[in-house]
């Protein structure tokens, strides 16, 4: 059996009295996709954030394909393989073209293949017009879709999306779940933390439940 | 008292090109631009790791820096002038009454200023910067670099702040460097000079260029922040 790509275990998240997580587990297979759910303040973001190395806890053991880690030292070369979505997401001050070569240049990748890989990410995202618009000019809709085009295009192994349909609607919140449709169809591994209906019904997904303190497969 | 004539003999001096006014005038700039070159790089990122992390002391460091923004520079030049005295532990550096004495008087003063700005910048500055740069694959450094480059305008208006204080400050320029014509003499020493002697001209025309200097830097500020789309 092969081992899962990422894994929790044991992990204890508490704010002052308030407890979050009490040893709380849970793996997620390469290639699967995922959606996490729960009541509001149940812990769907702090999750992800941990998951992400954003966010420490008071105890817990992480695994990362062969590596090992605690909660409290996030391996900093882990932070190329996963990648993790703001609910509303952070673009740089500068043009849509440059948010999405931020990732690529910090990997090294040299200045011709930016601008294929670029290209391709705004084709994909349906942005190609928008370019060389910076941030402020675009709608939320379009800013959910260009945080999602910039996390794609990193190829990451695991892609971590807080709430993306959250605060959007009609058209807008369509065209994202479109794309957040493709990216679990793309063989990719891709966690959602959302309580949107049609993200729990896609079918693709495998379902955690947080509830008491508990992560929950369903 | 006639402002009239005193103001028309400043201008005139001014567009002539004097050489002792416009000396005094290079002085000032380049031992104020050099102290802020110097500080600048080194307070900016302390100011960044007293904003970002946690240790033990860090809230001591910054309320010490906030409580030296308000310390009259008249004592903060008596500290380095004793510092620099023949018989202070610097004096074998023999510094004083030179324009290195002022530019280390300055770097004293700017730094608390740049350091304080910096920290309310970043702490202002929303944390989805650090946390996006971090997650797209930056090291803690780099990360660093993009929050700083996304509140530029915060630090810059730090920056703009220190120099304006610095290029306008009397007191410790006087008692370090000694207000010696052709050598340490500044705008601000000079203005008291000129005025105490009733050469209003050369004060008003020296007046008139700190004037110009601090609305230039803001202009040019406000100016970069509008086409940073901040307007």
């Amino acid at each position: 059996m092969r081992p899962p790509l990422f894994a929790l275990s044991a992990l204890d998240k508490r704010f002052g009295a308030r407890v979050l997580f009490e040893q709380a587990a849970l793996q997620f297979e390469a290639g699967h996709g995922y959606v996490v759910t729960g009541a509001n303040g149940s812990g769907k973001t702090t999750l992800l954030r941990m998951i992400a190395g954003l966010e420490g806890a008071q105890q817990g053991t992480l695994a990362f394909r062969d590596a090992q880690a605690t909660v409290y030292e996030y391996p900093e070369a882990w932070r190329r393989e996963i990648v993790y979505v703001h609910q509303q997401p952070y673009l740089f001050h500068s043009t849509i073209e440059k948010n999405l070569e931020y990732g690529l240049a910090r990997r090294g990748i040299d200045a011709d293949q930016r601008r294929i890989r670029v290209r391709e990410a705004l084709e994909w995202a349906g942005l190609s017009d928008r370019r060389e618009l910076p941030p402020h000019k675009l709608s939320g809709g379009e800013a959910q879709r260009v945080a999602l085009a910039r996390a794609k295009l990193l190829d990451p192994a695991l892609l971590l999306l807080d709430e993306p349909t959250a605060n959007l609607d009609g058209e807008a919140r369509q065209q994202v779940l479109e794309l957040v449709t493709a990216l679990c169809l793309a063989d990719h591994t891709v966690v959602i933390a959302s309580h949107d209906p049609e993200i729990m019904r896609l079918a693709i997904l495998d379902r955690m439940v947080l509830a008491g303190g508990r992560i929950r497969m369903e | 008292m006639d402002l009239f004539e005193p103001t028309r003999q400043a201008f005139a001096l001014l567009v002539s090109g004097e050489p002792r006014l416009w000396g005094i005038i290079w002085v000032s700039l380049w031992v104020a631009v050099l102290a802020i070159g110097v500080t600048a790089p080194p307070a900016i990122i302390a100011g960044f790791a007293l904003a970002k992390l946690r240790f033990a002391g860090r809230r001591v460091i910054v309320v010490l820096m906030q409580a030296l923004l308000s310390f009259p520079t008249v004592v903060i030049g008596l500290v380095v002038y004793l510092l620099l005295s023949r018989r202070g532990p610097l004096g074998a550096f023999e510094l004083l009454f030179t324009p290195w004495a002022i530019m280390l008087g300055y770097i004293v003063i700017a730094l608390p200023i740049l350091i304080v700005f910096t920290v309310a910048t970043v702490q202002g500055a929303d944390p989805r910067i650090y946390e996006t740069a971090l997650s797209l694959g930056a090291a803690p450094s780099r990360a660093a670099l993009t929050t700083l480059w996304e509140v530029r305008f915060g630090v810059m208006a730090g920056i703009v702040n220190a120099f304006g204080r610095v290029v306008s400050e009397v007191g410790c320029a006087l008692l370090v460097g000694g207000n010696i014509a052709g050598l340490t003499r500044n705008i601000p020493t000079a203005i008291a000079l000129e005025t105490s002697k009733g050469d209003f001209a050369q004060g008003i025309a020296l007046g008139m260029v700190l004037v110009v200097l601090a609305l230039g830097i803001n202009v040019a500020l406000a100016s970069l922040q509008g086409r940073g789309g901040l307007e």
